[in-house]
């Protein structure tokens, strides 16, 4: 009797800190939905500049030009879409784990709107013609004050809560939310004040804006992404994770290696040989807790490959986490300079930017949010079916666009290889691949817009009420 | 979990490493880059590497990162053991596909003076670390205008947006773009570029990454110490 009445307060102050959470974690939740449709539309868009520049191609719309419209759609991306969904899952992820109910929403909520205005602010500079060029820092040398200090704000919001937990013990996800908390700001101050701020080596500066992009991929959107499926597997499947002595050295080795890759973008180019190499060794043995961290999933989810068919966030997830590994084995790969020099310079960069950002992250991000939002709006989301053309849309969109800019692009830094033969060859090379990558990045704006849609409708409270949660392919069926 | 204060230091511990040997440390050497001049006995001239950058650079520099060329196009020619893209003519200054020159690979040197080094994101259009031998300001603008009437096969964008179409006012600007066909303004009307494509231009005329290197750093560590005693000299 008293473990029954034990359990019903445990349910009723999850609930409560559940609803604690609701604003800042649906505004942070919606508003980078709206951002990822406006990337997927800007991506399709700028695919298709890719090889006819004849697209859309209006005097007054000179600003869409690829090369506008390419650092625009990344940044909207990366800033507006994964950071700002992956604080969402944090804060939620955050108050969840420690116990602690979020107090004054107002904060997040002021760090939220910092932030979009950020982005804002750094997407339409870019297409009025104030950025960078730098890949991932190509926002208008303005903005970086803005989105550190709304991403300060946050962090200092997640660390009040961990000191305001209930118990001693920490789990996992916690360890990778604070990792997050940690990296970013001295990342991006890192890159900001040494390419913007000090005068300096104008290649030093490119070395640093190549190991930026990768630090933010392997400490900032790894370490939230992993916090996202570390959770959300053992708790669907309702058993612990296999083992947390993997978990240990999955997230020390990352912390250890994950500073360290990156400049091998520019191996052969005019730096010390030895940073290129570092950085190659690094992603090489990466693959050490990159493995533990896979082995740790497969073995939690070992004889319950059945709930990956049935639970959305569990597919989500488990494909997420899928695409993690595939991610880091194929950058180990192109390390080496026999692969690396077709990879490099070609469009084989943007194939590893969008599998780590969309394959990987997103995926496992979409995983949490079918499982948070109906906690926090109080009903179910609509239709099974759904969801499950989200999955099948953005899971067929991404393969085969990393597929095909990754051979695209190899193609074409062979054909540029062929000293001597014709330039039109070389231009022409990855012509029918971009082609096709268009088609995905149709089939990956089709899925968001239903994304957004459906979650459009659970924010204004429009969902199923009353029954089983919505489950793909049993649909409208309790569980 | 330890407690946070270790946990905070471990994390601090295990970043500190690649922050300082990746970021810090390459910053503060690459800065202290010394200018390097010799003279060659033989024929009596006087030489230095890196030699600089001239004024339009940084202006055009700046064009070329708000247009995001660095979005298709390279600054960096890798060395023979990543292919034979030095060979490729149009690379280089000179070289036809019968008669191949070698263009040497870019050096840390020939960015001496920028604000940031371009190196490039994918390599859609040609290399540009030597654009500034291969055409004439003319066929820039014209190319700039419209890809396409230069290279048929181009994907490149135009950049109608950096000219300027106006009224001819007594005689024909000196710098209008001669234009045939459909892109042809009209009669009594001519297309000059803006202050921006004039920049843009100015800079990828003097995009010649191919300055004569020292001698000491040519032929390996033991001649070049021959050489800086012979008369090669070396001075700040």
């Amino acid at each position: 009797m008293t473990d029954d009445k034990k359990a019903d307060e445990d349910i009723l102050r999850r609930a409560a800190i559940d609803r604690s959470t609701r604003l800042p974690v649906l505004f942070f939740f919606t508003s980078a939905a709206v951002w990822l449709t406006v990337a997927v539309i800007l991506g399709f868009i700028q695919s298709v500049k890719f090889y006819y520049p004849g697209f859309l191609d209006a005097p007054w719309l000179f600003f869409l030009n690829y090369g506008r419209s390419n650092p625009a759609f990344m940044g909207a991306l990366v800033y507006g879409w994964a950071i700002q969904a992956g604080i969402g899952v944090a804060i939620w992820l955050m108050a969840r784990l420690c116990r602690a109910e979020v107090k004054n929403p107002m904060t997040l909520l002021v760090a939220g709107h910092f932030w979009n205005l950020g982005v804002l602010i750094g997407v339409v500079g870019i297409f009025a013609g104030y950025g960078t060029s730098m890949e991932w820092l190509a926002f208008p040398k303005a903005v970086w004050p803005i989105l550190l200090g709304a991403y300060s704000l946050v962090v200092i919001w997640l660390i009040t809560m961990f000191m305001r937990r209930e118990s001693g013990e920490v789990y996992i996800s916690v360890w990778y939310i604070l990792g997050a908390c940690f990296w970013f700001p001295w990342v991006y101050i890192t890159a900001n004040v040494f390419i913007h701020v000090l005068p300096g080596a104008a290649v030093a500066k490119a070395a640093t804006n190549a190991w930026f992009l990768s630090s933010m991929i392997f400490l900032v959107l790894v370490p939230l992404g992993l916090a996202s499926a570390y959770y959300f597997i053992p708790k669907i499947l309702g058993r612990p994770v296999h083992s947390s002595q993997l978990s240990l050295i999955g997230f020390w080795g990352l912390a250890i290696l994950g500073g360290w890759t990156g400049i091998q973008k520019l191996m052969g180019g005019p730096l010390p040989a030895w940073m290129p190499a570092v950085s190659g060794v690094a992603l090489i043995l990466i693959l050490v807790p990159v493995l533990a961290i896979a082995i740790n999933h497969h073995m939690t989810l070992r004889g319950n490959h059945k709930l990956v068919e049935t639970s959305p966030t569990m597919r989500f997830t488990a494909v997420g986490a899928l695409m993690f590994t595939v991610f880091c084995v194929l950058s180990a790969l192109c390390a080496f300079f026999s692969l690396g020099k077709f990879t490099q310079i070609s469009q084989t960069t943007t194939a590893f930017q969008l599998l780590a950002v969309y394959g990987f992250f997103t995926l496992t991000i979409f995983g949490a949010i079918y499982f948070i939002v109906p906690r926090l709006v109080g009903c179910e989301w609509i239709s099974g079916s759904r969801i499950q053309m989200h999955f099948w849309f953005s899971t067929y969109g991404i393969v085969s666009l990393v597929g095909l800019h990754f051979i695209g692009g190899m193609w074409q830094a062979a054909a540029y290889a062929q000293f001597d033969a014709p330039l039109e060859n070389a231009v022409s090379a990855g012509r029918p691949y971009a082609i096709g990558v268009s088609v995905a990045w149709a089939s990956i704006a089709i899925s968001n817009l239903i994304f957004l849609y459906h979650l459009g409708l659970m924010v204004l409270r429009l969902g199923r009420r009353g029954e089983g949660p919505a489950l793909l392919g049993h649909q409208h069926h309790a569980a | 979990m330890p407690s946070f204060r270790n946990f905070v230091l471990a994390l601090a511990a295990t970043f500190l490493a690649p922050w300082l040997c990746l970021v810090v440390i390459p910053h503060a050497k690459m800065k202290a880059q010394e200018v390097q001049t010799w003279e060659d006995k033989e024929l009596g001239t006087k030489s230095s590497y890196p030699a600089g950058t001239p004024n339009i650079f940084q202006q055009g520099q700046a064009v070329y990162a708000r247009e995001g060329c660095a979005s298709c196009h390279t600054q960096m020619i890798r060395p023979t053991y990543f292919g034979f893209e030095s060979w490729r003519p149009g690379f280089g200054k000179e070289g036809t596909r019968d008669n191949p020159v070698r263009i040497r690979e870019t050096r840390p040197g020939d960015f001496l003076g920028e604000r940031f080094a371009y190196l490039g994101v994918q390599r859609v259009g040609p290399d540009l670390s030597n654009a500034g031998y291969r055409h004439d300001e003319q066929w820039h603008h014209a190319h700039l205008y419209s890809p396409q009437s230069k290279r048929e096969f181009s994907v490149m964008p135009s950049f109608r947006h950096l000219y300027i179409k106006r009224k001819v006012r007594g005689q024909r600007s000196d710098d209008a773009l001669s234009l045939s066909g459909e892109l042809d303004p009209g009669a009594g009307f001519e297309v000059i570029p803006s202050e921006d494509a004039r920049a843009l231009v100015g800079y990828l005329m003097t995009l010649k990454k191919d300055q004569p290197l020292p001698p000491w750093l040519l032929d390996g560590e033991e001649e070049a110490e021959e050489n800086a005693a012979d008369g090669g000299e070396k001075s700040k």
